[in-house]
């Protein structure tokens, strides 16, 4: 079956059944693999990706149920978020496994709300695990992104 | 560009892909102990290779340490999840179609799950034989014990112990455990193997390319040189992505399907191919009144799962630095590295420290309740220092426990008398003998070339390198190119394992360059050996040719009713000797903290009918953002101090000095985790004590 959605922008119409979890169809069919999946059931966030607006795990929403919305990855950023420089400039990242959904959780989490403390960082990204235990350093990140601004 | 692992440009191997590739999947076995007694593969379809035990029959057995383990088992399953046949199709879910499509009959034998049982005399045996490998991470002399689980008895001696204890006023004897765990790499094992002429490529997730080429040179009979092991940077390893994982399977199904074959594992099946020694560690320690130290006497049991992998070298070194960084002048140390039909227990950050630094200063802490003694004052006391002889015979030097221990219990506000407040330190050796060796070129326009077999899997060795050459060459750290580890191109190294890489692949490093500056070829090679090693019956020799130091202190308090346990504060010291990479090595402290914690409070495997209870992320927890305590470190560095490596030394005293906390507050915990349960039994322990007092 053909199912038709946008992806960072761009519509896209991938042939597939739609029984199929996003997340397969993110990385096979779509090529991006900037979300990765870790535990498969919705608890470590590493597959993280947007929908309509909201952080969905890909790992357990079926490819059907995203058909005529619009997606988003981490790749929709422009290299010169603020965010993303924020990560690099605190340094939080080790094997990287888990930062491009972090880096879209923080994100979303400015957008929502652009001056965080560090109990609203820990709710929002309690469900995005960094085995690594970069923990600290997001939370500089998250803290340097918000003195950023937003993305003009 | 900017960082690839922030933007998610970054490739891993679970991203290798290579044209005409089969994706291949594991079935496993449902029996802790069984053997097989028949294989139906007749329903699956043909475009499906199916690769059985019998195609690998003619293979040859291997093992790092021991060579107790086949590609696939022959006749006999020893855990819940080993491999019994593997398969490759088009797709992931064409190949677990397939698995579903297969029938294998077992016929069930008696098992062991602990280490305890596995050592009585009637257990009944996972292994006939143990042969030891000829590999070289067989470094030292293995020691099985015949028609016995034992597949290495490690000991050490020093001085008279019985004299010793004779001439003690005070005598502590405990028996602690700790549990497994999962190093829950957010990566999961990932292996693509084809095969092109007879030459095997090999690309894979692993922290050990040269001993994984020796091991795959091994079960093919082929020449090392005829394997090509390229080595991507890892999402995570922590000592799981070690030696031979599923490299034997996805080569023998390429070569099979003559097609390349990508395995990649999921979340249940990394809780089935890896885990941390669970342990059992009894403690006898003897004082005199004034607090000196007298005798120590360690018996440690390692429950090294169905294949030992390198559960020898994790017993051996729990041995050796369970008597800790004290004098004490007569001392006997056994350590068993012991066999049970549980998932195999290898390399995990901190290799078999943690376990016997929890039993040895949870001891130190009792020894010092029963003296009088403050347990900071207590050590102190006893503390290695500069030129002391350890009780290996080695000499210490570059000895930093003082600094360490002072440093953690500051940070903690520490108050003799105090309650809540607990200290430890811990010794760690390093890799020892241990090779490494490194090639510099000079390019056009003013960059560098450098070929090095340490892999990358996020503890950042690679930037220190690269830093460090920018540093001798005086160039910038972007004219630097490090590719990926390739054994067809990188000179060879020991392993990147026991955070050696940037003290051993560094001094190599810098003899490379004077290399180069010396030649006019353009290029620079250098290499750095260490040599060294413990005779395995007498525990004499050079254990770690440098001590990683460092020291734990924690803040606590319990609510009596619930068990539950507030972890206020925690600090680690680490002595870092000369810091590299400032924010790197602060990175390297908080993610050892981090696993230190979750090990202290709640990861722990939970064994049920012989399996793995909780192989998932819902049942495993790891702790998130959301779960921490205020966890603050300090990397002590000194004046022409050695360059140590950071990645693993703060998370061993984690769970000790949170022990000790709740040990200030009348707790006694000799068991890993510390969870409300095991805290309710401890307060429950207390009242009894003071009841029998009243
Ligand atoms: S893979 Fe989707 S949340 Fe873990
Ligand atoms: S950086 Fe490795 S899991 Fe987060």
């Amino acid at each position: 079956m053909k199912i038709a959605f946008e992806l960072n922008g761009t519509p896209v119409e991938v042939e597939t059944d739609p029984a199929n979890m996003a997340l397969s169809v993110l990385r096979g069919e779509c090529g991006i693999t900037s979300v990765r999946g870790t535990c498969g059931i919705g608890l470590c966030g590493t597959c993280t990706m947007i929908v309509d607006g909201k952080t969905t795990a890909s790992c357990l929403m079926p490819v059907g149920a995203l058909a005529g919305r619009r997606v988003e990855t981490v790749d929709v950023l422009n290299e010169d978020d603020p965010v993303i420089d924020a990560f690099i400039e605190a340094n939080a990242v080790q094997c990287g496994f888990c930062i491009p959904a972090m880096v879209l959780t923080v994100r979303k989490l400015l957008e929502d709300n652009p001056k965080p403390t560090d109990d609203e960082i820990d709710m929002a990204l309690a469900g995005n695990i960094c085995r690594c235990g970069c923990y600290a350093k997001i939370r500089d990140a998250v803290h340097l992104a918000a003195a950023k601004g937003n993305p003009a | 560009m900017k960082d690839p692992r922030i933007t998610g440009r970054q490739k891993y191997v679970i991203d290798a892909a290579v044209e005409g590739m089969l994706h291949g999947r594991i079935l496993r076995s449902v029996y802790p102990s069984a053997r097989i007694t028949s294989i139906d593969t007749s329903m699956v379809p043909e475009d499906v290779v199916v690769l059985t035990p019998q195609d690998v029959a003619g293979l040859h057995h291997y093992g790092c340490q021991i060579a107790d383990q086949t590609v696939l088992p022959q006749d006999q399953v020893r855990f819940v999840g080993d491999p019994v046949l593997a398969v490759a199709a088009e797709s992931v879910a064409a190949a677990e179609e397939a698995l579903l499509m297969i029938d294998v009959e077992y016929e069930e034998l008696p098992g062991v799950f602990d280490a305890v049982s596995a050592t009585a005399p009637d257990a009944p045996l996972v292994h006939d034989r143990h042969k030891i490998s000829e590999n070289d991470a067989a470094y030292f002399g293995i020691r099985p014990v015949d028609g016995t689980n034992i597949c290495h008895r490690f000991r050490l001696i020093q001085g008279d112990i019985e004299a010793g204890f004779a001439g003690a006023d005070v005598i502590v004897e405990e028996t602690f455990t700790t549990a497994g765990a999962a190093h829950v790499s957010m990566e999961p094992h990932a292996a693509l193997a084809s095969w092109d002429d007879g030459r095997l490529k090999m690309v894979t997730g692993n922290q050990t390319p040269f001993n994984l080429r020796g091991d795959l040179a091994t079960i093919f009979g082929m020449k090392p040189e005829d394997i090509q092991v390229i080595c991507p940077p890892m999402g995570g390893s922590f000592g799981a992505k070690t030696f031979v994982r599923i490299e034997g399977i996805a080569a023998a199904l390429a070569r099979k399907a003559d097609r390349p074959v990508r395995i990649i594992l999921d979340r249940a099946e990394e809780f089935q191919t890896l885990n941390r020694h669970p342990s059992t560690i009894r403690v006898k320690i003897g004082a005199r009144s004034d607090g000196a130290l007298l005798a120590k006497e360690v018996h440690c049991l390692a429950d090294t799962g169905a294949y030992a992998d390198c559960g020898p070298g994790v017993a051996q070194k729990m041995g050796f630095a369970s008597p800790g960084p004290y004098r004490i002048p007569h001392v006997r140390v056994e350590s068993n590295s012991v066999y049970t039909n549980l998932p195999p227990n290898g390399a995990y950050r901190g290799y078999g420290q943690m376990q016997s630094i929890w039993a040895s200063e949870r001891t130190m802490d009792l020894l010092a309740g029963k003296l009088g003694i403050d347990p900071l004052e207590l050590r102190l006391k006893n503390l290695l220092r500069e030129g002391d002889a350890y009780c290996t015979g080695e000499v210490m030097h570059d000895v930093a426990f003082e600094e360490c221990l002072r440093d953690a219990a500051a940070a903690i506000g520490y108050e003799p008398g105090q309650p809540g407040l607990g200290v430890s330190v811990l010794m760690k050796g390093m890799q020892t003998p241990s090779f490494a060796s490194i090639r510099v070129r000079a390019k056009p326009g003013g960059r560098y070339h450098i070929d090095c077999a340490t892999v990358e899997m996020g503890q950042g060795s690679r930037k220190a390198l690269a830093t460090m050459a920018a540093d001798l060459l005086g160039c910038a750290v972007g004219d630097i190119d490090i590719p990926a580890p390739d054994t067809d191109v990188s000179p060879p190294d020991t392993r990147t394992t026991s955070s050696r890489s940037t003290h051993m692949m560094g001094r190599a490093l810098e003899v490379a360059v004077a290399n180069l500056k010396d030649s006019d070829t353009g290029e620079g090679f250098g290499e750095i050996r260490e040599n060294g090693g413990l005779d395995p019956d007498t525990g004499q020799g050079i254990a770690s040719s440098h001590w990683h130091q460092g020291a734990a202190g924690a803040r606590v308090s319990v609510d009596e009713e619930t068990g539950a346990v507030t972890v206020e504060h925690v600090h680690a010291a680490v002595y870092a000797g000369r810091v590299v990479v400032r924010k790197q090595a602060e990175l390297q402290n908080e993610g050892s903290m981090i696993m230190g914690y979750g090990t202290a409070m709640f990861e722990s495997l939970d064994i049920l009918d012989g399996a793995i209870g909780n192989p998932n992320l819902s049942d495993y927890n790891v702790p998130s953002i959301a779960d921490l305590p205020k966890l603050t470190h300090s990397l002590i560095e000194r004046e022409g101090g050695d360059v140590h490596g950071l990645g693993e030394t703060a998370l061993p005293p984690v769970p000790a000095a949170i022990g000790n906390a709740l040990q200030s507050l009348g707790l006694t915990l000799r068991d890993l985790p510390m969870t409300p349960e095991r805290v309710l039994a401890a307060v429950d322990e207390a009242t009894d004590r003071t009841e029998d007092a009243a």
